[in-house]
């Protein structure tokens, strides 16, 4: 994942920057973590690596976001 | 579409896979095959919402590279993210008030895993004035349950994918007191309004209830619903489970249901909906009994799953690459 995106998905999590997909899942996916994030700061990793999963599984839906998410 | 039990019958001795929504009566006479189905008389077709005992709503799954069945309970209900296909969707149906659709309203929301893996289903219901049994059926082995859950688990060709989501004619009021709830509950006593410890009881009462305004919760920008089944003695039911550490508030009134709803699937633009399942309480305040809603057509159930349980909500799935 570029350092561009992760860094802005990052910001997303700990709830500095507001982005909301099309994608029912991810806004979940989304909502999950970042109460993670919220509740501990140091999950923040382990967050990233649910979010990369998750993108790079569903690489046709998740195609339209990253160009999003680069472009915030 | 909707189909006449022996058109039914006819796609199900040609092999077909399908997923069948009818009342019992017609379910219980279909021959064993590739299918499973759940009780519901309630449709909307392509001419429009419709109440029927004598037809069937079927769709052929024809994206499908290979199928399995499966019937879980409410003990082994999340091994659904174990045995689903890598690529493809799990459509699951439960009997309404069911052990297993309760375990699953609960817990869904904290399974690992859960987002990994399109979920999509309905929870099975009857006549809303006459009753009748409420069942789900896996077709291939002829068995019926009323307690527990049956899955289709769909396997999609390299370079397809699913994509699940719904339309929600409700939005929150931003300036509207949070609510947040103790726990992971159907009933519930207390809750916390902008922090203060109160009776949710006594507070809809000062604010008035109205069986049609859901409570809200704001996942990122989707915002799905659970709908209040009553209230009475100190206690308040909801039809889904709200959820601890998630901040709720009540529904911003609607003015007109059905232009409402209208207006929300134009807004969604979806182009290929495969299947929508739409909820009896949509059926009923938006009054859609006779009124078509393009393109999604699908049984009307009793609780939506869009990985995890929703109400008032339409739910549908697209496939695509």
């Amino acid at each position: 994942m570029e350092d561009n995106i992760r860094g802005k998905l990052e910001k997303i999590l700990r709830g500095e920057l507001k982005y909301t997909s099309m994608n029912l899942a991810f806004n979940m996916l989304i909502t999950k973590l970042k109460k993670k994030v919220q509740a501990d700061p140091g999950s923040m990793d382990a967050c990233m690596k649910e979010m990369e999963e998750f993108l790079s599984k569903y690489t046709i839906v998740a195609k339209v976001d990253l160009a999003n998410i680069a472009a915030l | 579409m909707l189909k006449s039990l022996e058109e039914t019958i006819a796609l199900i001795n040609e092999g077909k896979v399908l997923h069948i929504a009818a009342d019992d009566t017609l379910l219980r006479k279909l021959p064993k095959g590739k299918w499973i189905g759940g009780t519901t008389p309630y449709f909307i077709s392509e001419d429009g919402g419709v109440f029927s005992k004598d037809r069937l709503f079927v769709n052929v799954i024809d994206q499908a590279e290979d199928v399995r069945i499966a019937v879980y309970g409410k003990y082994n209900i999340f091994q659904i993210v174990e045995e689903c296909y890598d690529n493809g969707l799990t459509m699951l149906i439960m009997p309404f008030g069911s052990a297993v659709a309760m375990k699953y309203a609960r817990e869904a929301p904290d399974v690992e895993e859960l987002l990994m893996h399109p979920v999509i289903g309905w929870i099975a219901g009857a006549d809303l004035d006459d009753g009748g049994e409420i069942r789900v059926y896996d077709g291939s082995s002829g068995e019926s349950y009323t307690d527990k859950a049956v899955v289709l688990y769909i396997k999609l060709p390299e370079g397809k994918s699913a994509m699940i989501n719904m339309i929600n004619i409700f939005s929150d009021d931003k300036t509207d007191p949070v609510i947040r709830f103790y726990d992971n509950e159907l009933n519930v006593t207390r809750c916390s309004v902008n922090g203060q410890d109160v009776s949710f009881a006594e507070y809809i009462g000062k604010k008035g209830f109205d069986a049609k305004m859901p409570l809200v919760a704001d996942y990122n920008g989707s915002y799905i619903n659970t709908s209040i089944k009553e209230v009475g003695d100190g206690k308040v039911s909801f039809y889904a489970p709200v959820f601890k550490d998630i901040e709720y508030r009540f529904a911003v009134p609607v003015e007109d249901y059905a232009v409402e709803f209208k207006k929300q699937i134009d807004a969604a633009g979806a182009r290929n909906p495969v299947i929508s399942f739409n909820c009896i309480l949509n059926y009923l305040y938006c009054g859609l009994n006779g009124k078509k809603t393009p393109p999604y057509t699908g049984p009307v159930t009793f609780g939506e799953v869009a990985y995890q349980l929703m109400n008032q909500t339409l739910v549908y799935y697209e496939i695509l690459g």
